[in-house]
């Protein structure tokens, strides 16, 4: 009995420490970035401040007022969904060939597909870099659409591929016998039961979308053009960061796929594990 | 399609192309083109383009000059590359290793405890994947304002205020904790992805095994060392390989971060072909050579992952 007890009670001793340890090293880096938005100049620089003695939104009034960080949302908005629709309408085709029809060369496919989702990106930066100045992609918000969709519609095709080998084929089998042709089965039939795995797949092509910083700094170099990423660092003046303001903007643009993975998380999460997505 | 429907009303004089090419090649190839636009154009040509580039004198802009293995040479013997090649090539090292086990650790711990069942778990669970979902621009800037050298730097602010402490550390700035402090940045975030896949796998192994142990006696330790991990091996090996790839290739926080300084410490090699290549010398024949010579490290790891995954397509 006294054993028992006190197994339970180091059990929970763990669990209590452990859990507390990896809620402050979760937090802590996000309690600056709220912070920090949130403090007046004063206390960032200068007497700075762990714990702000007063808030203030001055911060998310430069973003908006003295930057262009509306037109850099909208152009990530853009190119986000953009490069979504489009990654998506490919890996929905694909993998509806890929898990429905016979023919030679299945399987080659397939293993194309993981294998160029899986290829270094560090092997396809500079041709890519080169590739995207000759096709005069550059400057150009919807240029990034197409250079996105290198790292987005693998991996949707993928994700799109362990889905619809789940639906039964009978289904469709059916439907095939009335009549209908290869396409009207995959919108009538296979796509409204694969409707939330397809959210699912959007979501993830959205958010690498609105996450990727590495080609939107170089390959955008006019201010109307430029999505967030390569907005922020525009706030970096040399060696002077203004954090607060850059906070504010950081803040604001980790909502959208926060807000995402808050809302989907279930889904998210058991998507991951069965397609090993990207992180 | 229409197409198919001939088909089957003519056996006889489709049936050749039907034998070769399978019984829906038409609508099938039709479905795939405009992956295969993708695939071919903007993946394997920039694949086969990164080999060729890698055998040439190219500066950005001039045209190019055929110089056969002699890039290569210069990483690996001549004066000017070797140096920081092969420095480049200890950094990258301990920046992949480093960084997996600890996320490996760390992600492992989460996983168990996150796997026990508490009140508020899937609270919990919500509040600790949180890095992962955040963009990772904005974690490494969130983390160089943390390490800031100044005494407005969250790190050297709390060593100020609570320890008194009457130096800065200058995280980045310094050669000797610069690699150390990105690091734990990669760390961070990456760690709930380990926690996830290890969870997932964790909640598919049959209670039986662990009641099965119980009356064996093992205790925790035993039960964690002689079930789940056998259990785990296949997650284990996926996540390591999946992480390993995408660890050693981003050059996402070190760019924000450090850019490879300072004096090269946090230079693992994609920065320094990034370096090499677009932002400094713009030798992009060179670059694209420092990529190519760590490609073969690569195939050996997407050779198991395309076969583990094919394996598990083919199971479902």
């Amino acid at each position: 009995m006294t054993t028992s007890a006190s197994v339970r009670l180091v059990r929970r001793l763990v669990l209590v420490v452990g859990l507390g340890f990896f809620t402050l090293w979760t937090l802590f880096p996000i309690y600056w970035i709220v912070s920090t938005s949130l403090k007046p100049n004063a206390e960032i620089y200068g007497d700075a401040a762990l714990w702000p003695r007063s808030l203030t939104f001055i911060h998310f009034d430069e973003i908006f007022n003295q930057t262009r960080f509306g037109t850099y949302f909208r152009n990530s908005l853009e190119v986000s969904v953009l490069t979504t629709v489009c990654a998506m309408a490919i890996g929905v085709l694909a993998a509806y060939a890929l898990t429905r029809l016979t023919f030679t060369g299945r399987t080659f496919v397939a293993r194309s597909v993981i294998v160029t989702y899986l290829v270094p990106g560090s092997l396809l930066f500079i041709p890519v870099f080169q590739l995207a100045y000759t096709l005069g992609l550059t400057d150009k918000a919807l240029g990034l659409v197409v250079v996105y969709l290198i790292g987005t519609v693998p991996f949707c095709t993928w994700l799109a591929i362990s889905y619809f080998n789940t639906i039964p084929h009978e289904l469709e089998d059916a439907a095939m016998v009335d009549g209908a042709n290869r396409l009207q089965s995959l919108l009538f039939i296979i796509l409204p039961l694969a409707l939330p795995a397809l959210a699912v797949i959007a979501l993830f092509a959205f958010t690498n979308s609105w996450n990727e910083f590495l080609f939107a700094l170089l390959l955008i170099g006019r201010d109307s053009e430029k999505t967030i990423p390569a907005g922020l660092a525009g706030l970096i003046n040399g060696d002077v960061f203004q954090w607060g303001a850059l906070m504010a903007g950081a803040l604001i643009t980790a909502l959208p796929p926060v807000a995402i993975y808050v809302l989907a998380q279930r889904w998210v999460v058991s998507g991951l594990a069965s397609g090993a997505v990207k992180h | 399609m229409q197409n198919a429907r001939a088909v089957r009303a003519l056996p006889a004089r489709r049936s050749r192309a039907r034998d070769v090419l399978g019984r829906d090649w038409k609508p099938a190839w039709l479905f795939l083109a405009p992956l295969l636009v993708v695939l071919l154009g903007l993946i394997a040509y920039p694949f086969f383009s990164a080999i060729v580039l890698s055998l040439e004198y190219k500066m950005v802009g001039a045209p190019a000059e055929w110089v056969g293995l002699g890039n290569y040479a210069e990483l690996l013997w001549g004066p000017q590359y070797s140096p920081i090649f092969r420095h480049s090539v200890v950094v990258s090292f301990l920046y992949t290793v480093v960084a997996i086990l600890a996320k490996l650790v760390l992600g492992m711990s989460m996983a168990l405890l996150l796997n026990e069942k508490f009140k508020g778990r899937s609270f919990m669970r919500g509040l600790l994947f949180l890095p992962w979902a955040m963009p990772s621009l904005i974690v490494a800037l969130s983390w160089r304002w943390i390490y800031d050298g100044t005494p407005n730097g969250m790190i050297n602010l709390i060593r100020i205020d609570w320890f008194h402490a009457k130096t800065l550390v200058q995280f980045l700035a310094n050669p000797d904790y610069a690699l150390w402090s990105v690091i734990v940045a990669t760390i961070w975030q990456g760690t709930p992805f380990w926690t996830m896949m290890l969870l997932a796998g964790m909640q598919a192994i049959p209670d039986q095994l662990y009641e099965a142990a119980a009356i064996d006696g093992a205790n925790v330790m035993q039960r964690f060392r002689f079930v789940t991990v056998p259990q785990l091996g296949s997650v284990l090996v996926v996540t390591c390989l999946l992480s390993t790839i995408w660890t050693a290739n981003s050059i996402n926080f070190i760019y924000i971060l450090t850019r490879g300084g300072p004096a090269g410490a946090t230079m693992t090699f994609p920065m320094l072909a990034f370096d090499v290549g677009v932002t400094g010398a713009r030798q992009m024949g060179m670059a694209a050579a420092i990529s190519v010579l760590f490609f073969p490290i690569f195939i050996v790891a997407i050779y198991f992952l395309t076969k583990h995954m094919l394996s598990s397509e083919a199971r479902s």
